[in-house]
């Protein structure tokens, strides 16, 4: 019996069908769950915050849908050691309802995934992201290797993470950060990072490992015909690339 | 009637030509003299309106309809030609069901002039829904921009280069919908006129396809409009789009144009999907179409007149933005992210279940959500009701069935023949500096720093985004290896010298750039983007464009299956646009595993030229950096053309090609720089390449420079087993060798050595200092 995993829907949404696609193909059951039917969320053993522009980005991206009634169950949820994966705007969605870093109380974020700098600009472009933490650090990394290096698309116009210089310091020395921006190679400095991230952050853990927010889309780069050129298999239709972070989300969730 | 009438019987031509012009109507006294003559009366202010509307050239293509007439719309591969939304080709079959792709291409070039940002995304919202009321879920967007001279930093120019790449960003990304391909092209010509082409895909079964017109059992179905709250945005934009731009008028135009809602569209997407699997399990016909020209008027008319019924609509039923507008604004404006249903009565509760509770649009946007507005009737007219009372009633045929306003077709003279041989460079020359010169042309530039802001991978179905190969592919069916490629083309260099010429070579190079992925063509689009017809030079280039358009496409066995006709290109000083027609051409893939990037792979292969070179250099870059005048375009020999298509698929097909590249603007040496630059930044790999010396693979049919930059066209592939793809290509007289990679980062051609990085540089610069 594999976990049931809900993949939230809020208006705006754009991202639910690849979503629920990898978290399918790496054996989860996965479904969609809108904004206007979600009484049954409390069920799901997992959430999964996919990308988009959920309430059209209102105020700040992430800032509205973090009071939707559905973040309730995902905030309890969080708080009983679900796991839960933010993408993108999901990962957005995660800063501002409180739940990573998870430095202050819920609802009151202490950093944010705001706009890219130098440039203002929404990029669409291709990355790498270097696991930058021991991979049990968070549960849904740690069937990754260490250093794991995994290709994904940035597609987004807020993704710097801002916090004060105090927050900051709370996320390098709590191990929060969880993922940061790489070359191909796996080499890390200022020119990989397409958005002007601080700590060239990529990705966000809380305390207890159980929540993952991650500005680039892995599920973009998730199948061998997404890479023409880096085919690993045979199979054009097989899982991977980006497709190994949901794996290790499927791993942790083996035995739920 | 208590509505008031427009008079017209009895006014004299001058005083009525005055009234139009006073009311803002395109109507021409002719025009208006017939709507009285046929409905016995002088018509309502509505009616008036209305008619204003549907016989816009926008609605009614009646100056161009018998032209269109001309070019070839059927053959095997077409599911669902010209004359509804959106056009239908068979891309293959999965699961025992055979599959379509729906495409739709349209222009939304007045708006974007008026206001860049707004217009080019209506222009993406408005195509989107084309696709959409096909009963299809929409895969891929592509647009084709015409951009005027954007040095100058404070210029309008600039900033309607960067306002229109803005709004499409904006709405096709907040929709989810991934920007496959596209092309930009700078030229003063655009200066006071911008070109917004969009071009959408969608994907559906062939036996889920929902028509744009009410089905033969309609009689007394209900009329269900969906989507935004009508509002006053848009009033006249049918009308708006046919005549030339007048600066003095800018107020009034940009009344005009839509405001775009990409949020609601959205949800509105994905509660139709929700529909299509309601009605799927049903097992129902019905109709749906998009609410485009001629608002709520115009679209439930074409519905219900294109089945053969008439309409009764309640336009107090309409769920209006604004208290006490006024009925011919809410029958005709042009208000976004709207759609019409014709459903059974039976089905109706359900549907608007969906909309309204499911997706709960009521809750997404002030006023928005699906409400029935009116009845499908048997007998033909349409009735419009106001207060209770009607305000509209007129035979549904003349409102919507074809007018014409024919011009006489002039006689155009055969195209002269072109001699390939004559040179226009005296003798031969080092490239030297030329090569930089060229990468850093405008329309040569990479356009990475403008597509960048377009999302090209929502929907993870993406295999080749924009930059990796010369057409965009998608793997669109979860679970199956079909593929589908995209590829828009135009060249206004070519279309100021030649348009029937332009048209040709834009058919030639959007089919050729599916085929260097390695996916067969299937089918095409076009949108002809021209001046005033009533200007005997503008039409004749219309005329021969499509004279162009038809006959590439015959001889490559193509057919175009849907397009658009955009006229008025021009301000008031009568400065036109170069004639543009754009192209776009889809292919298929049977399995996107054997698709072929443009990405050098490694050194030590070789590279071979498919095509061949000719001295005809007229409208390259070439020629305008040297300033040569004179030339002619290249001349077009379609047995050679097809030649090239043929072996590059057979060769693909056989896995034999590892890199294979277009060649266009810029000519085969650009082509062959952009293979090596995107081994560096794609795959992370040093590839140079050293050329040989173009006397020695031209065999004196062109000199080095016409062989280097020349816009021919042909093919550069890199190939690793040679004695293979030679047997391959055996008997094909235009294959031949012309260097091999190396792994220095470098292009040698002769005794010429370039590095890559210089290079790269003088090719990244331009547009991203455009598009910071």
């Amino acid at each position: 019996m594999s976990a049931k995993v809900a993949v939230l829907v809020f208006p705006g949404t754009n991202s639910e069908t690849e979503t629920v696609r990898i978290c399918l193909d790496v054996g989860l059951d996965a479904r969609a769950v809108r904004w206007s039917y979600a009484e049954n969320l409390p069920s799901y053993d997992a959430y999964v915050l996919p990308g988009g522009f959920a309430y059209e980005d209102r105020i700040r991206a992430g800032a509205i849908p973090a009071h939707d009634p559905m973040m309730d169950a995902v905030i309890e949820g969080a708080q009983r050691g679900k796991l839960v994966l933010g993408i993108c705007n999901g990962a957005q969605i995660l800063l501002e309802a409180g739940l990573v870093p998870g430095t202050g109380p819920v609802r009151k974020p202490t950093a944010a995934f705001t706009r890219n700098a130098p440039v203002p600009r929404f990029v669409c472009t291709h990355v790498h992201v270097k696991l930058a933490v021991e991979p049990s650090r968070c549960a849904i990394t740690a069937a990754l290797e260490r250093e794991a290096l995994i290709p994904a698309w940035a597609a987004h116009g807020e993704g710097r993470l801002a916090a004060s210089d105090e927050h900051l310091a709370e996320i390098a020395a709590g191990g929060h950060l969880a993922f940061v921006y790489a070359h191909a190679d796996g080499t890390v400095d200022e020119r990989a990072v397409p958005n002007g991230s601080a700590l060239g952050c990529a990705g966000l853990t809380n305390k207890a490992g159980n929540v993952l927010a991650i500005m680039p889309h892995p599920e973009r780069d998730a199948w061998d015909f997404n890479h023409p050129d880096l085919r690993s298999g045979t199979n054009v239709l097989s899982p991977s690339g980006g497709a190994m972070l949901f794996a290790s989300f499927a791993e942790a969730l083996k035995d739920v | 009637m208590a509505n008031p009438s427009f008079p017209v019987i009895g006014v004299s031509d001058g005083d009525l030509r005055s009234a139009a012009e006073r009311s803002g109507l395109t109507l021409r006294v002719d025009e208006l003299r017939r709507i009285a003559e046929r409905l016995g009366r002088d018509p309502s202010r509505v009616e008036v309106r209305a008619f204003d509307a549907q016989w816009s050239e926008h609605c009614s293509y009646k100056s161009s309809r018998h032209l269109l007439g001309h070019l070839p719309t059927g053959g095997p591969n077409v599911m669902q030609g010209p004359g509804e939304d959106a056009g239908i080709l068979h891309v293959g079959e999965w699961n025992g069901e055979r599959y379509g792709v729906v495409i739709a291409h349209e222009s939304h070039n007045h708006p974007s002039q008026v206001v860049p940002f707004e217009g080019a995304a209506t222009g993406v919202g408005g195509i989107v829904r084309d696709v959409l009321c096909m009963g299809a879920e929409v895969i891929a967007v592509a647009d084709a921009l015409r951009l005027g001279r954007m040095e100058r930093a404070d210029s309008h120019q600039r900033y309607v280069a960067r306002s229109v790449v803005n709004g499409i960003a904006a709405y096709g990304n907040a929709i989810g919908v991934p920007n496959l391909a596209g092309d930009v092209c700078f030229d003063e010509g655009f200066d006071e006129n911008c070109l917004v082409n969009v071009v959408a895909l969608g994907l559906v079964r062939e036996r889920d396809v929902i028509h744009s017109c009410a089905p033969p059992n309609a009689e007394g179905w209900e009329i269900v409009l969906v989507g935004k709250a009508t509002d006053a945005s848009g009033f006249g934009g049918a009308a708006f789009s046919s005549v030339r731009l007048d600066e003095g008028d800018e107020e009034a135009n940009r009344g005009a144009v839509q405001v775009p809602d990409p949020f609601l569209k959205n949800v509105i997407m994905r509660a139709s999907y929700r529909v299509f699997e309601y009605l799927r399990e049903r097992k129902l016909a019905v109709g749906f179409k998009d609410l485009g020209a001629g608002g709520i008027m115009g679209c439930s008319a074409e519905l219900c007149g294109s089945g053969g019924f008439g309409a009764v609509v309640d336009l107090d039923r309409v769920s209006a933005a604004i208290q006490g507008m006024r009925p011919e604004v809410l029958a005709v404006g042009e208000t976004q992210e709207r759609l019409c249903w014709v459903l059974p009565p039976e089905v109706t509760p359900a549907v608007l279940r969906i909309y309204n509770e499911e997706f709960s649009l009521p809750e997404i946007a002030r006023g928005a959500g699906a409400v029935a507005i009116g009845t499908v009737t048997r007998e033909k007219r349409y009735v419009l009701l106001h207060g209770g009372e009607s305000v509209m009633d007129v035979p549904i045929e003349l409102l919507v069935g074809a007018i014409r306003d024919e011009l006489p077709v002039p006689v155009m003279p055969e195209p002269a023949p072109v001699d390939p041989q004559r040179r226009w460079i005296a003798g031969e020359r080092a490239v030297g500096e030329l090569f930089e010169r060229i990468l850093s042309h405008r329309d040569v530039c990479s356009r990475e720093a403008l597509y960048r802001e377009y999302d090209g991978v929502v929907r993870g179905t993406t295999v080749l985004p924009r930059g990796y190969a010369d057409g965009g592919a998608i793997a669109p069916i979860p679970g199956s290896p079909l593929g589908v490629a995209l590829s828009v083309d135009g060249n206004p260099r070519y279309g100021r010298l030649d348009a029937r010429r332009a048209a040709e070579l834009a058919v030639v190079e959007s089919v050729r750039n599916v085929a260097a992925v390695g996916a067969r063509p299937l089918g095409l689009t076009d949108c002809l983007n021209f001046g005033d017809p009533r200007n005997p030079e503008h039409y004749a280039e219309l005329v021969a464009a499509i004279g162009g358009l038809a006959v590439a496409a015959r001889e490559l066995g193509m057919a175009y299956v849907s397009g658009n006709v955009s006229l008025y290109n021009e301000s008031k000083n009568g400065n036109a646009v170069p004639a543009s027609p754009i192209v776009a051409c889809v292919g298929a893939l049977a399995d996107v595993a054997k698709i072929v990037t443009l990405a050098l792979k490694r050194s030590g292969s070789a590279l071979y030229f498919i095509g061949e070179a000719q001295n005809a250099i007229g409208g390259s870059v070439l020629a305008e950096v040297l300033g040569v005048r004179g030339a002619p375009l290249p001349d077009i020999a379609y047995a050679r053309v097809r030649g090239e298509l043929e072996s590059l698929a057979r060769a693909i097909d056989a896995g034999l090609v590892l890199a294979a590249h277009d060649i266009s603007d810029g000519g085969l040496a650009t082509a062959i720089a952009e293979m090596a630059f995107a081994a560096a930044t794609q795959l992370g790999r040093t590839v140079g390449v050293r050329l040989d010396d173009p006397r020695a693979w031209t065999g004196g049919a062109a000199g080095n420079l016409e062989a280097l930059f020349g816009e021919a066209g042909g093919f550069v592939v890199e190939v690793a087993d040679t004695d293979a793809f030679d047997r391959s290509c055996a008997g094909i007289p235009f294959v031949r060798v012309i260097g091999t990679t190396i792994a220095q980062p470098v292009i040698a051609v002769g005794a010429e050595r370039f590095d890559l990085a210089r290079l790269h540089e003088a090719w990244i610069r331009p547009l991203a200092e455009v598009y910071p």
